[in-house]
């Protein structure tokens, strides 16, 4: 049998980290042909239609009555077109981005692990890292489609549908706040969530810790808040400034994110060292993990 | 020319079990066997030529290249088909044998048009956009080799191959892997405990025992190196005359045990032997000689002669072990 290549051709192979791409891409088609994430996906949408209709609605009502939406913006300081207009949208995402990437874990990683696939990339010419950057990339663009490329479709929409040439000249560094929030929470959710697949490849226990992570913690989180607070202060005050608040992870990103927009939160510093920590042990979870794989497969 | 792969005191270790112990080959291209029972070390074996597993102690190269330094340039030049399934459900036959390809450098397109025509030359034209989780065992296979062969490796390292399939569906592995084996400048390391394939498909063999090399070479060579065994019958006998035959039987140089019953025995010479002999021998006994069989010698013989295991064989076999050797091309 003659093999196709053989014969003819001279190929100039590309370079070992390439090889992300399609391992990302591959993982993104194995999650798209799944109707529930469609219906996640189309759930996501909905606040981002809303807030698209909200935002074209205020600049019409600029046009025509200039007070009424003077008065609305006023009210409503989430569609200001600021900073916090967009980083609110981001988080506001959260709890379906959080439930889309349950469901979708398994199917964007666990199948190698579980299943065997994994010797499948690794006998190829890349190696572990060059796999596990093509995993975090698909997790990654899966929570850009959700997060960062709405807002930033809602930030051009905003600068379109007023002044545009003032709106982007003044506010451009909203756009590198969302590009940056947008990486943040990629990478630290993505090497998060890639742990515990790597541990944990079957879909019903990740979705049930990944529940507890981001549903159980938070909840706690609130209970310990305004259980502990001292005495005086207000349950306003204790959420934005007990160290509580510290064990929802997503509110840590937040707070972290703020600084991409120019806003410093109390608790900063405990943010960043949560959300560092979670990276370093999450990317050594990783590699301990395929390592092992690696040798037993 | 380079060797295909030289080991050189390679040892691995899977925490206190000795996968692998002191290993010693040079292997120049070729189709080569690797056969060894279950535990013998061949997976591992394979995986550390692989860049997969990096191995405790020992050197290997391979195209003259350290497999430990430049694993990932290496796996460019090697296709490696895994024992287990290794595929992923949700793919179909297209994207996976492409996506084999991209991985091992090829641009997409180029991937792709060699999986296309991967698959219709492995017969696997009308199910190359069903799911992967609807392919039988024999076109997993199938499927697998595709992927394997799709950046036309210099190198086809295949564990078990013909693992899980059936009487058929084997035969036309076997028929494609000795069509693979055939092609100029290509080489082949096949893994199995089936020895009937080993025979089927390579010229070489390396036969692995308790992570040792119990022997390596050309079977052809092999074959030729094993003493001849014989089954012998003889009519006229009595007490005096057999003991007389076999005495004469040994003091020439044959091993010699006796039968169940008067005027059988199994003999075993050296490859001087001229079968002139018995007769001459029996006539000096005054014994006539009606049967001699020559008995088969096959890898199966072979393997286990030198992996002890002669409670399966007749008695009075005896081999030295060979620790390193060369699997000439």
């Amino acid at each position: 049998m003659s093999v196709p290549g053989s014969e003819d051709e001279t190929i100039i192979r590309r370079a070992a980290w390439l090889a992300a791409w399609p391992i990302a891409r591959t993982a993104m088609h194995l999650v798209f042909r799944r109707k529930l994430f469609w219906v996640l996906f189309a759930l996501a949408l909905l606040s981002f239609i809303f807030m698209f209709g909200a935002i074209y609605l205020l600049a019409t009502l600029r046009q025509k009555y200039p007070q009424v939406e003077q008065f609305i913006t006023s009210m409503l300081k989430d569609l200001d077109g600021s900073g916090t207009t967009f980083l609110n949208f981001m988080v506001a995402q959260s709890t379906v981005t959080i439930i889309l990437l349950a469901f979708a874990g398994s199917v964007l990683a666990g199948n190698d692990h579980s299943r065997g696939g994994l010797i499948f990339y690794l006998s190829r010419r890349i190696n572990v890292v060059h796999y596990a950057t093509g995993k975090l990339l698909a997790i990654g663009l899966l929570i850009c489609m959700t997060t960062t490329l709405p807002a930033l479709i809602l930030f051009i929409e905003y600068g379109l549908l007023g002044d545009t040439g003032k709106y982007f000249w003044e506010k451009y560094p909203i756009f590198f706040g969302i590009l940056g929030y947008g990486a943040l929470l990629s990478v630290a959710v993505g090497l998060l969530l890639f742990a515990l697949v790597s541990w944990m490849p079957k879909p019903v226990p990740l979705v049930m810790l990944w529940g507890g992570l981001f549903v159980f913690l938070p909840i706690l989180s609130q209970i310990l808040t305004v259980a502990m607070r001292e005495p005086g202060m207000s349950r306003r005050e204790a959420m934005d400034e007990s160290p509580w608040r510290l064990l929802d992870f997503w509110n840590d990103l937040y707070i972290v994110g703020n600084k991409f927009f120019g806003v410093e939160k109390p608790l900063f510093n405990g943010a960043a060292v949560v959300v560092c920590s979670v990276c370093i042990l999450s990317a050594i979870a990783i590699f301990v993990r395929l390592r092992q794989l690696q040798h037993q497969s | 020319m380079t060797s295909l792969f030289e080991i050189d005191s390679l040892s691995h270790r899977y925490g206190s079990v000795l996968a692998l112990d002191g290993v010693s080959l040079s292997v120049e291209h070729g189709a080569i066997g690797l056969v060894g029972q279950n535990g013998a070390g061949k997976s591992t074996l394979i995986k550390i030529l692989l860049g997969l597993v990096r191995h405790t102690d020992g050197t290997v190269r391979v195209f003259g290249s350290d497999v430990a330094k430049h694993g990932v340039g290496l796996r460019g030049r090697i296709g490696y088909m895994p024992e287990r399934e290794g595929v992923t459900p949700g793919l179909n036959g297209i994207e996976y044998v492409g996506l084999s390809g991209e991985l091992n450098g090829l641009p997409r397109k180029l991937a792709l048009r060699r999986a296309h025509e991967l698959l219709s030359r492995l017969g696997l034209e009308e199910a190359r956009y069903r799911r992967l989780e609807n392919y039988s065992a024999g076109m997993v296979q199938r499927l697998k080799l595709a992927a394997t062969l799709v950046h036309d490796p210099d190198l086809l390292l295949l564990d078990e191959p013909t693992s899980g399939l059936d009487p058929d569906g084997r035969t036309a592995m076997l028929a494609l892997l000795k069509s693979l084996a055939q092609r100029p400048g290509k080489s082949l390391l096949f893994s199995t405990h089936l020895l009937g394939d080993i025979e089927h498909v390579c010229r070489h063999a390396i036969i692995m025992e308790k992570g040792k090399v119990a022997a390596s070479g050309s079977l052809d060579e092999m074959l030729a190196g094993q003493e001849l065994a014989f089954s012998l019958r003889w009519k006229n006998g009595n007490e005096s005359t057999n003991d007389a035959y076999l005495a004469a039987l040994q003091q020439a140089g044959a091993e010699v045990s006796p039968g169940e019953e008067l005027g059988q025995a199994r003999a075993v010479v050296s490859s001087d032997w001229s079968n002139q002999q018995f007769f001459h021998l029996a006539k000096q006994t005054e014994v006539t000689l009606t049967g001699l069989e020559p008995e088969e010698v096959d890898l199966r013989t072979v393997y286990l002669r030198l992996v002890g295991m002669e409670a399966a064989l007749p008695p009075l076999i005896g081999l030295a072990k060979r620790a390193e050797s060369e699997v000439g091309a």
